[in-house]
């Protein structure tokens, strides 16, 4: 199956079967991909990619749900200004996840972090996010390097870094 | 390693009358709704033996929600977040905290109720929350020469031991979740199915009374591997109880319940069975607890 889509900014045509997972495209099938990702059951959160800005397990999407997306991997999301925010974070609180699932949970942390910028637009019950409900987010990714207060930390510092940028933008 | 292994061809219907001419045609395609159970089983890819897909993603009559005075229509393909986005007032307590316990946001944005209620040999939590809500579902017939549909609860979805009542062709189209609410309900959860599918236990609990009598009590406990169990005996037993349980009555309850399990012929744990108790004595310490504080 011959499927186009834009993967970390750039537009390629992909020649696949139609229901390989995304993480193994991105593995064997994209040229100077550094994503190492190889679960290939959901239980280890260790694959998360941005699919059209919403973060997914890429090991959960097939192929042929790729036709015009655009995928942004941890190495993409490196390049965006988004990315300082939670590596200054990091910092903030003196914690890093370790190498292994550095990627993963700062793409969760970029996904809940656009969640709370929806929800000061919009009140609903999915985006109510406390501190309970960041820890079960960050639960996704089953590595356990990262304690709960750090967790909250984190996601609490990264939170105000990108509420000032929106203000700054506005 | 990927050698033979076939693509299999995708069908994206754009209506149902699309879906139902890509039935007949391709009666061996699997339905494709969020992916979420059929990717994350070990034998997913590679495989020699794929059928083909028909993605349900594109048809707008299984993605709408409906709302009236009297119920909540809801599409099979809507995801567990969108479900959730409708909010408190409209979603019963105990279906909002099922939906939350179902998965992170991540698993909620790409799963859907339909797929939730058709997972293979897995039963989740919401198909106990929605028979104890005593939801209504439409299933259509596909191969059916006109489209053939009809409503069933939610429980008959389901026989004794858990298993899928629905035949090859037949979908998931609807959900209809009723306005009526009972006076207490509760929904609690422990291990998770996808995990620690022997561990998990699921009990969602409603209870209506009238002058501290109890005119109404159901419950449903869901074990993933275990299937789905309701206790009508248990539940007769408990009407017409005079509110607070006693804790002798409640003994005695949890032990009817523990006798049941046993008897009742599919595999369950030695924790699920004892979580199954413990949740169930929990509920009527709260539901006691409520109808004292309303006094």
């Amino acid at each position: 199956m011959k499927i186009e889509c834009t993967i970390d900014g750039k537009r390629i045509l992909l020649t696949v079967n139609s229901n390989k997972p995304l993480n193994s495209i991105l593995m064997e099938d994209v040229e100077q991909s550094n994503f190492n990702a190889k679960c290939s059951d959901g239980n280890c959160g260790n694959c998360v990619v941005l699919l059209n800005d919403t973060a997914v397990l890429s090991c959960l999407i097939p192929a042929f749900r790729l036709r015009n997306a655009h995928v942004l991997t941890f190495e993409g999301y490196r390049r965006t200004r988004f990315w300082h925010d939670i590596e200054r974070a990091y910092e903030d609180a003196k914690s890093h996840p370790c190498p292994l699932c550095h990627a993963s949970k700062t793409l969760i942390f970029e996904s809940l972090l656009r969640t709370i910028g929806k929800t000061e637009e919009k009140e609903s019950t999915d985006s109510n996010l406390d501190d309970e409900a960041v820890v079960k987010e960050l639960g996704l990714n089953r590595c356990m390097c990262l304690e709960a207060n750090e967790i909250i930390e984190i996601f609490n510092s990264a939170a105000n870094y990108r509420r000032r940028r929106r203000v700054r933008r506005n | 390693m990927y050698e033979g292994i076939r693509s299999p061809a995708i069908h994206v219907p754009k209506s149902m009358t699309d879906l139902l001419s890509a039935t007949s045609r391709f009666p061996n395609a699997i339905y494709w709704a969020g992916g979420t159970y059929i990717m994350s089983r070990h034998d997913y890819y590679p495989t020699k033996d794929s059928n083909d897909i028909i993605s349900l993603n594109e048809i707008p009559d299984l993605k709408r929600i409906n709302r009236t005075d009297r119920y909540l229509e809801i599409g099979s393909m809507v995801t567990i977040s969108q479900l959730l986005q409708i909010g408190k007032q409209v979603l019963p307590d105990p279906l909002t905290q099922t939906l939350q316990a179902l998965g992170t946001r991540i698993i909620r944005n790409q799963a859907t109720i339909g797929g939730s209620l058709c997972t293979g040999d897995l039963r989740l939590a919401i198909s106990g929350t929605l028979a104890v809500l005593r939801t209504e579902i439409e299933i259509k017939k596909l191969d059916a020469p006109r489209s053939d549909s009809r409503w069933i609860t939610t429980g008959k979805l389901y026989d004794r031991s858990g298993a899928l009542t629905l035949d090859k062709h037949e979908m998931i189209t609807r959900v209809r979740i009723g306005f009526d609410r009972e006076d207490f309900s509760i929904f609690l959860s422990a291990g998770n199915p996808m995990y620690n599918p022997q561990e998990s236990v699921n009990l969602a609990l409603v209870c209506s009374y009238n002058q501290s009598v109890i005119t109404n009590f159901r419950f449903c406990f869901t074990m993933p591997t275990g299937g789905f169990h309701q206790f009508q005996d248990i539940e007769v037993l408990a009407r017409g109880t005079m509110l607070p349980f006693s804790p002798n009555h409640i003994a005695r309850l949890a032990k009817m319940l523990g006798e049941a399990i046993d008897n009742s012929h599919v595999t369950v744990s030695l924790l699920q069975k004892e979580r199954a108790k413990r949740f169930f004595e929990v509920a009527l310490h709260q539901l006691n607890t409520q109808s004292l504080i309303e006094r």
